[in-house]
């Protein structure tokens, strides 16, 4: 009986191990582990055996009957599990699903970094008319009527009164005809020019103009804040000057070239072989100005400036023609 | 404007001065160098050759086989002028030399078969002339192997300035030495001017009157007698066409020569086309013809200013000559005109008549009223020693309008309290004294100038001290690395649009910027729209009335590259007319508008889910993302229009309260077919100022549920035309407090409901923020609602 209870222990874990499928393990059950199964069988020979035998074999059948129970179970899981498994299993290598965030335009991104950085340096932000009067566009700017200063910008007039605005600096009088000094503002727009619309100029483009007049404001510290400006936005290791040059609003007046980061300065076609690139124009507000703005020119300095958007992220991102950023192809739209 | 070296020379010093210092100083005083032309670096490897031998080329007809010397070795060059001769003195260009009209190199090259080590040259291949007829032949005296530079005293750097429009002293040979003199402390020579002088009396041979004393202040004649007229002698010539002018004659070329050497501008008239001798300056009448000498029939306005004689108008005053009094070949005898006219007069003539000559663009900047006598004197002088003509003694010198030099004062501590810098009394008075201004006082406060007549910018004190800071350079003015900042109330007016696009970029839109610039027909469509008056052709004629006109180009141009599957977002401004003309600010609208819109598909074919078109349902979910949840978090309500308008097949309004603020459905075929496109288009477009306008409603903390939810489900079939927002409301409206929410699901059609029919599921959550709901009170609300429904809309519950 014990001979038969230890190969029965051997037959089954054999037919364990030879079971490579949850049918064939249904099968063993049925064999080894149903009512009607080898162990229960032994479970009946047990009965007819003799009285002090009975302990041992017990002991010992119990002991196959559980180890048979738990090999069993175990396995079962083994075959549950990696049934799941294989329900489970996915190609990772399919293409992800479709999930597309926008893509704010390229000039939006360059005010926003122009933007961010002036707010740094305590500026306020402020926003102006496009339709704009010949009042505030030239006029309260010191540009007399009949003066050749107006040839400077080619204007689309709407009637004699009215026209587009040629730059945003008319939004400084704006400004100050609304508010007192301290003034620290950058007002970003967009402007129009009635020029031949090619690679290299547009009808309309985007301008950041900047205001500051407080009681104690002076060319040096225009310089100051347009040269932390210029490193924070082009690199820190630029070189830069600011040559005279001629605004009606301004006096004086100056326009602030950086060296070419594309020749270094040695001089290319993109500079014209000056080696410098002019990004701004600024200047001492004018008094004249502040007259218009009845503020009190004895009391206040201020400087002003202003700079196109389209050059800067043209130099910045390698665009050769200004054209690409208004015919919002969405092929350029999502580049940036 | 161009400016030459070699004729700056004769008035300042510059001998020990490199090209590249004054280019780098004369840009950092405010007379920027846009491009610098060096002769002798660009005639470098022309030199002076001679022909020794010529022949036919074997290969072609029309060229020559020469042998040139250069003064050490013979050369073979094939040259194509029909002018080349044996004997010849040439100019050669040498391998190497890079030919200034085309930008050539010059390398040994096989010409049809025949090696050719250079080349001979034109006056158009160097730039000189427009001649291109044949080779230049120089003088014999030139010897071969010198540079051409020497031989056709082509030695000269030439500057192209940009001047800016402040500064008409600037616009001579004279007025940049004077900068000049200015930065580098150095003497100003000005032509001095002795002339013989006949003993006629002038006022016998010419007589001025100015009727229009207003835009005339001040006229000058001088008279030359008996002049012959000729070709200009070398030196002339060279120096005019240095800077770009053909030269005509001695007589035309003299007053051309004084205008860019003093920047006074001068007209030359033959005195004996001058009905009467007699020069009257009055305006034109309106709608009289005048040719100018440039052959063109003019047509005046009454606020034209005429040079006439005793009969008829001889010239428009400070733009062009008449063709009725030129200098022609014929001439003898010269008036000399010299004058001072009122700027603003010349500028509106000039852009009247579309003519800006080099004369009108003077006098539009301002000339120097107190030069007109010397201007003339000067101009006498060279054409008496130029055409053996004899000068009349004395001038007719009309100032009727006298401008005076104007007294200004600067006050030392001012320099440093707008340059930030402050410099010694001393210098000041030297930069200021070197242009020109003549010191009157001078105190330990306080420097008081008469400024010259020649700076009509000057007027006040800080124009001085924009003299004094350009002159010093800008590099002085130091760079401080601090600033003082006031404390205060930051304002960003664009934070609530940048939010706005940071949401829409989010959500999966492109940004565009459209041209606000669209034809008539598409900004007809939205409103009275604003038309230009100088507009860039009709395709460009009037503003945007809607984002959506500017917008729409922008989706048929990407349709045609191809990228058919648009989303995207712009915010801008449109402009709309209130009344039809336009005098103040509120005679239009100027509104900044935000614009979503979708066309083609939200997904093309994937391995996930088929391909799928943008329908109104994508619109109106970016919309309510955009506005309800973020934006305001407001109540909005919608409103439904199923039969659309002019522009949409359907559509739906959004408003806070009565305040809509924007619209949005299927842009109709009609509009589309007037851009080429044939996709659907879905937009909503609205008012930023009218969103910016309602005020949000205050975050306040919602306490988070802790108690269990119950969710009930029905499903009813209805008519067709009821529409699930009414049952929704109607459901919210009959349920009792513990219905919260109720939302639609599994809406669909078709034959076996009938066909008038639609069945539409609601998913109804009950919950009490206080306690667990009891599975009665939810069973009594929900079944009361399907009879309620049942009754209201004629319903048919579905399923049990």
């Amino acid at each position: 009986m014990l001979t038969k209870i230890q190969s029965l222990t051997a037959e089954f874990l054999q037919a364990l191990e030879n079971t490579k499928n949850q049918k064939q393990l249904d099968d063993l059950r049925l064999v080894f582990l149903s009512r009607n199964g080898s162990i229960a069988s032994l479970f009946e020979e047990m009965k007819k055996a003799p009285k002090e035998d009975k302990p041992v074999l017990g002991k010992e059948l119990n002991c196959l009957r559980n180890l048979a129970e738990e090999k069993f179970n175990f396995k079962k899981t083994e075959f549950e599990e990696l049934l799941t498994k294989k329900s489970q299993q996915i190609d990772l290598t399919l293409p992800c699903r479709k999930v597309e965030i926008g893509h704010k335009h390229l000039l939006t991104q360059t005010l926003d970094e122009i933007k961010s950085i002036f707010k740094g340096l305590g500026f306020s932000l402020f926003e102006g008319p496009e339709l704009e009067s010949d009042y505030y566009n030239f006029e309260a700017l010191n540009f007399p009527a009949d003066h050749p200063a107006r040839d400077m910008q080619d204007t689309f007039f709407v009637n004699k009164n009215f026209l587009l605005r040629t730059h945003t600096s008319p939004v400084q009088v704006r400004l100050m005809e609304k508010l007192q000094p301290p003034l620290r503002a950058i007002m970003p727009g967009k402007v129009y020019r009635n020029e031949a619309i090619s690679s290299r100029s547009h009808c309309m483009f985007h301008q950041v103009e900047g205001l500051c007049v407080d009681t104690d404001i002076t060319f040096a510290e225009l310089k100051g804040t347009l040269v932390a400006f210029t490193k924070q936005f082009y690199g820190k290791d630029l070189n830069y000057r600011f040559r005279p040059s001629f605004f009606p609003f301004t006096e004086p007046s100056a326009e602030m070239d950086i060296t070419c980061f594309l020749c270094k300065g040695k001089g290319c076609r993109v500079c014209k072989h000056s080696g410098w690139l002019e990004i701004l124009g600024c200047g001492m507000v004018d008094p004249n100005v502040f007259a218009y703005a009845k503020y009190d020119n004895e009391k206040y300095t201020g400087y002003a400036f202003g700079m196109g958007i389209e050059r800067t992220a043209m130099l910045k991102y390698g665009i050769t023609d200004i054209r690409t950023f208004f015919e919002n192809d969405v092929r350029f739209l999502k580049q940036f | 404007m161009k400016i030459s070296l070699n004729w700056l020379k004769e008035y300042i010093d510059l001998s020990d001065i490199t090209v590249d210092e004054i280019v780098s100083k004369l840009t950092m005083s405010g007379l920027e160098v846009e491009s610098v032309e060096n002769q002798i670096e660009m005639f470098k490897n022309f030199i002076v050759g001679f022909v020794e031998d010529k022949e036919k080329h074997p290969n072609a007809d029309k060229l020559s086989l020469c042998v040139i010397t250069n003064g050490i070795e013979k050369l073979k060059v094939v040259c194509g002028a029909p002018n080349v001769a044996v004997g010849q003195k040439v100019v050669f260009a040498q391998i190497g030399a890079v030919i200034p009209k085309s930008g050539m190199k010059i390398s040994k090259a096989k010409i049809r078969g025949i090696e050719s080590n250079g080349m001979l040259c034109s006056e158009s291949e160097l730039g000189l002339s427009d001649d291109h007829s044949g080779i230049i032949v120089l003088d014999q005296s030139s010897k071969e192997g010198t540079s051409v530079s020497e031989a056709l005293h082509l030695n000269d750097v030439l500057f192209e300035i940009g001047v800016t429009p402040n500064r008409a002293d600037a616009l001579s040979h004279i007025g940049v030495a004077r900068d000049l003199a200015a930065i580098f402390q150095r003497e100003l020579k000005l032509p001095k001017v002795s002339i013989p002088q006949s003993t006629k009396n002038i006022n016998e041979l010419a007589s001025i009157e100015i009727v229009d004393v207003q835009n005339c202040p001040r006229y000058s004649v001088k008279v030359v007698l008996n002049v012959e007229i000729k070709e200009s002698p070398d030196w002339l010539k060279r120096s005019l066409k240095a800077i770009g002018l053909r030269p005509i004659n001695n007589i035309v070329d003299v007053t051309n020569f004084v205008l860019h050497e003093i920047g006074q501008p001068l007209h030359a008239f033959d005195l004996d086309k001058l009905a009467k001798q007699k020069i009257i300056v009055k305006k034109a009448d309106a709608d009289s013809l005048f040719t100018t000498l440039d052959g063109k029939e003019r047509k005046l306005n009454e606020n034209v200013l005429l040079i006439c004689d005793g009969e008829k108008p001889v010239a428009v005053a400070g733009v062009m000559g008449g063709e009725n009094s030129e200098v022609t070949s014929t001439t003898k005898n010269i008036l000399i005109e010299s004058a001072y006219f009122n700027p603003s007069n010349i500028r509106k003539t000039s852009k009247y008549l579309g003519l800006s000559t080099d004369a009108s663009y003077r006098f539009e900047r301002g000339t120097d009223p107190s030069n007109t006598v010397y201007a003339a004197e000067r101009a006498a002088q060279l054409m008496t020693q130029l055409s053996g003509g004899e000068v009349v003694e004395g001038v007719i010198d009309i100032y009727p309008n006298h401008i005076f030099e104007k007294e200004i004062s600067l006050r030392f501590n001012q320099v440093e309290r707008v340059l930030g810098y402050t410099l010694p009394n001393e210098s000041i008075k030297n930069i200021l004294t070197s242009l020109g201004f003549e010191i009157k006082n001078i105190s330990v406060a306080a420097i008081t100038v008469l400024t010259p007549t020649f700076r009509p910018d000057v007027e006040r004190e800080i124009d001085l001290i924009e003299e004094i800071a350009r002159i010093n350079s800008y590099d002085a003015i130091p760079t401080i690395a601090k600033i003082a900042i006031p404390i205060g109330e930051k304002v960003d007016e664009s934070a609530f649009v940048d939010d706005l696009r940071n949401i829409a970029m989010g959500l999966g839109f492109n940004e565009i910027l459209s041209i606000p610039m669209i034809t008539e027909k598409a900004a007809n469509i939205f409103g009275k729209p604003i038309g230009l008056l100088n507009p860039q052709g009709s395709e460009m004629g009037f503003l945007r009335t809607s984002l959506l006109a500017s917008a729409l180009s922008v989706v048929e141009k990407n349709i045609n590259v191809g990228e058919k599957n648009l989303k995207l977002f712009e915010i801008g401004k449109v402009f709309l007319k209130v009344n039809d003309d336009l005098f103040t600010f509120s005679d239009f609208i100027e509104e900044e508008r935000f614009l979503f819109l979708l066309s083609g598909k939200i997904s093309e074919k994937e391995w996930y889910t088929g391909e799928r078109d943008f329908d109104f349902y994508d619109l109106k979910a970016a919309v309510n993302e955009c506005f309800q949840k973020k934006v305001l978090d407001n109540l909005l309500n919608d409103s439904y229009y199923q039969s659309g308008n002019k522009f949409f097949d359907y559509f739906f309004t959004k408003a806070s309260g009565k305040t809509v603020f924007g619209t949005g459905g299927k842009v109709k075929k009609e509009v589309l077919k007037q851009f080429g496109i044939q996709q659907d288009v879905f937009c909503f477009e609205g008012s930023v100022e009218l969103l910016k306008s309602i005020t949000p409603k205050e975050k306040v903390f919602t306490g988070l549920l802790r108690f269990p939810k119950v969710m009930k489900d029905f499903g009813f079939i209805f008519g067709k035309d009821i529409p699930v927002k009414n049952v929704v409301s109607f459901i919210k409206k009959k349920g009792s407090s513990i219905l919260k929410d109720v939302h639609p699901f599994d809406v669909f059609e078709n034959e076996s409901i009938g066909a008038s029919n639609k069945s539409v599921a609601f998913s109804l959550s009950y919950f009490d923020a206080e306690r667990t709901l009891t599975d009665e009170e939810v069973d009594k609300d929900f079944l009361s609602l399907i009879e309620l429904v049942k009754k209201e809309f004629n319903a048919v519950l579905r399923g049990k």
